[in-house]
């Protein structure tokens, strides 16, 4: 057990001994030990979103064996869920939007907050998001956020846009990267180039308008890429000097390619995102999948997620005890500030709302941005 | 056991397995394809409103896709006759290395292949980085990756061990001596060529181009990863059994794209029989 463990485990003097009288009687074999037989958790997530849980012998030591399966894209959790994945997966890791619809779906378990004591070192921004608590309950335990800057190589782009529209410019013209994220794409698209008041909210013809950008944009792309690794690479190697789009940690991909990129956040913001570790109905590992949500928040793999993968942590005692370099990659002393640049926004309908656009007229409409 | 009881005890394995693994989904999926869904839930039905927005809304990257898939079949399988002639009629001693080297191009991954080419092709790629050392061009050309020509040669490279080795299959079954009494009776190389060796190797190269269209008509990978901002139908049919949930518009999609694919091979296979005949 590491210090970091201790520390988010503060041990009273009675609980010390009541702990060290309970391990006295179990060794003299008084008392039953509650022992974990060996547990094989099946994990569908984010690659390196198990990390946390593997980078030091925690799971060997409560006898875990995750079996990961890496997913590409939200949607394959709900197609993994409703396709013979119930009953068989404990864990996924769905981007907040998502949490509403697998709610709605009955794929995902109401979190049961006794069950996960770390919750209460979380950044209250967090937990209180609406969509992970949809219809006013906890749906998922949040360990990681972040946003969509727009990326760029400071060798080539000194100054960077000021705007996202800048990318229209014809100096840009097969210079931009774009990554093929429907609904990362569209929202962007949305706060840019639409009038409304949130970008999830859209009528019809806003949402062709965001469309429109989008391929815009898409005609000055040198490249729609299939992951944000895939975006790092095209960065890295010059292929393009800016992107629609991003993600803090593709800064880290390209420092590892040897690569300097940087990000910004243009004068129209963008959105930010809300990672989560969700339990599966009918997971057939419930204890075993709670105590490893409850571990992902814990301080020493938040610190691992922090300082390994760059990624922005939500265990305020975590954040504390980051070294300053890592910590002012995020802005976590200014949450709010960051929450007016990166919008925390709902997902699409998923049912019709009036003349709002549903999720599903989204997905059709960005056809046409494919096959533009 | 008998004679006759024999085979079928023998084959019922492998039939078993292909029946599970083909047969049966094949025949759901085309059972599904006209069902409809309801937020998110799929509502059996007999239905072609999947067929009908098929042919409403996908026809335009259906004919690209279907005329990118013969661009790359017809480079294929000219590539690989050529490769296959090489081996058999010029460089005869030669052969069995030329038809392992094949081969040992089939052990690479395919998304090895992909990424391959990226790392040739790309702005600061081997290529660009040649051609720039030789003083040939002044900057990187862009055009060679993210673009329909580096998913042709991507999908060539995957493509051309199953061009070359059945069109090679053919020419084996060319005795010398018939080319040689075509030369005889005073045929020209061309003539020979055009009577003897093409028409010999028609069932090769119809495999060939089978193999090679509709590798790249059903691909979808290989657009994402080299074509750039390249859409084929694979990249709109594969999001319906993911992030669309709609499985019976995809199922349609597929069989529309299989049954059009068919119809090119066997157009394909015609023209061959056509041009044999001559």
């Amino acid at each position: 057990m590491s210090i970091e463990l201790f520390k988010s485990h503060p041990m009273s003097r009675r609980s010390a001994m009541k702990t060290g009288l309970a391990a006295a009687a179990a060794a003299a074999g008084l008392v039953p030990v509650r022992s974990y037989a060996a547990s094989t958790v099946t994990f569908l997530g984010w690659q390196g979103y198990d990390d946390p849980l593997v980078f030091d012998d925690w799971v060997k030591s409560k006898d875990i064996t995750l079996n990961t399966t890496y997913i590409g894209n939200n949607d394959e959790i709900v197609t993994k869920l409703r396709s013979g994945g119930i009953g068989t997966i404990d864990i996924v890791t769905p981007y907040m939007g998502y949490i509403p619809l697998l709610a709605r779906l009955d794929l995902i378990l109401p979190i049961d907050k006794s069950k996960v004591p770390n919750l209460a070192k979380i950044i209250p921004l967090f937990l209180n998001d609406a969509n992970v608590n949809p219809g006013g309950v906890l749906h998922s335990v949040p360990f990681t956020w972040g946003s969509g800057p727009m990326m760029y190589d400071p060798a080539a782009l000194p100054t960077p846009p000021e705007s996202w529209k800048d990318l229209l410019k014809p100096e840009f013209t097969g210079k931009v990267v774009m990554m093929d994220d429907p609904l990362g794409n569209m929202m962007l698209a949305a706060l840019i180039a639409t009038d409304a008041k949130k970008p999830t909210m859209l009528t019809q013809a806003q949402l062709e308008q965001a469309i429109d950008f989008l391929i815009a944009v898409k005609k000055q792309s040198r490249a729609v890429t299939v992951s944000w690794g895939d975006m790092a690479d095209v960065l890295s190697r010059g292929d393009a000097i800016v992107s629609f789009s991003g993600w803090e940690t593709i800064k880290k991909f390209c420092a590892d390619k040897g690569k300097k990129i940087e990000y910004t956040f243009p004068k129209e913001g963008t959105f930010a995102w809300l990672d989560s570790y969700c339990i599966a109905k009918d997971a057939p590992n419930l204890d075993v999948a709670y105590e490893i949500a409850n571990r992902v928040i814990d301080v020493a793999p938040q610190k691992r997620l922090a300082e390994n993968a760059i990624q922005a942590i939500v265990n305020t005692e975590a954040v504390a005890a980051l070294d300053p370099a890592i910590r002012a990659i995020y802005p976590y002393d200014s949450i709010e500030d960051f929450g007016k640049r990166a919008g925390f926004y709902s997902f699409p309908p998923t049912e019709p709302e009036g003349d709002l656009t549903t999720f599903q007229q989204w997905m059709k409409s960005y056809e046409r941005f494919k096959s533009a | 056991m008998t004679g006759r009881a024999l085979p079928l005890v023998l084959t019922s394995p492998s039939a078993v397995i292909f029946a599970a693994t083909f047969v049966a989904p094949f025949i759901y999926f085309f059972v599904i394809s006209f069902w409809t869904v309801d937020y998110f839930d799929m509502v059996p039905g007999a239905s072609l409103v999947n067929y009908r927005e098929m042919a409403e809304k996908y026809v335009g990257v259906s004919v690209y896709t279907l005329w990118l898939s013969a661009v790359t079949a017809l480079i294929t399988v000219v590539a690989g006759f050529v490769y296959a002639f090489i081996a058999r009629f010029k460089l005869p001693g030669y052969a069995d290395l030329m038809i392992f080297v094949v081969l040992v191009t089939m052990f690479g991954g395919y998304l090895m292949k992909i990424y391959a080419w990226k790392t040739i092709l790309g702005n600061e790629g081997v290529l660009n980085t040649a051609l720039m050392a030789a003083g040939l061009i002044n900057e990187p050309v862009s055009a060679l990756l993210y673009s329909p020509g580096a998913v042709v040669v991507t999908l060539l490279h995957f493509g051309l061990p199953f061009a070359v080795l059945p069109i090679y299959a053919s020419m084996r079954g060319i005795k010398d001596i018939e080319v040689e009494v075509a030369h005889d009776l005073g045929a020209t190389a061309s003539k020979t060529f055009t009577t003897i060796i093409v028409p010999r190797c028609r069932p090769g190269i119809v495999t060939a181009f089978s193999f090679a269209f509709l590798i790249t008509a059903g691909d979808y990978i290989t657009p994402l990863l080299v074509g750039g901002k390249q859409t084929l139908i694979g990249n709109l049919i594969a999001p319906q059994f993911g992030m669309q949930f709609n499985w019976p518009l995809g199922s349609a999609m597929s069989f529309v794209m299989l049954a059009i694919s068919a119809v090119v091979i066997l157009v394909f296979s015609r023209l061959m029989a056509w041009w044999c005949k001559i």
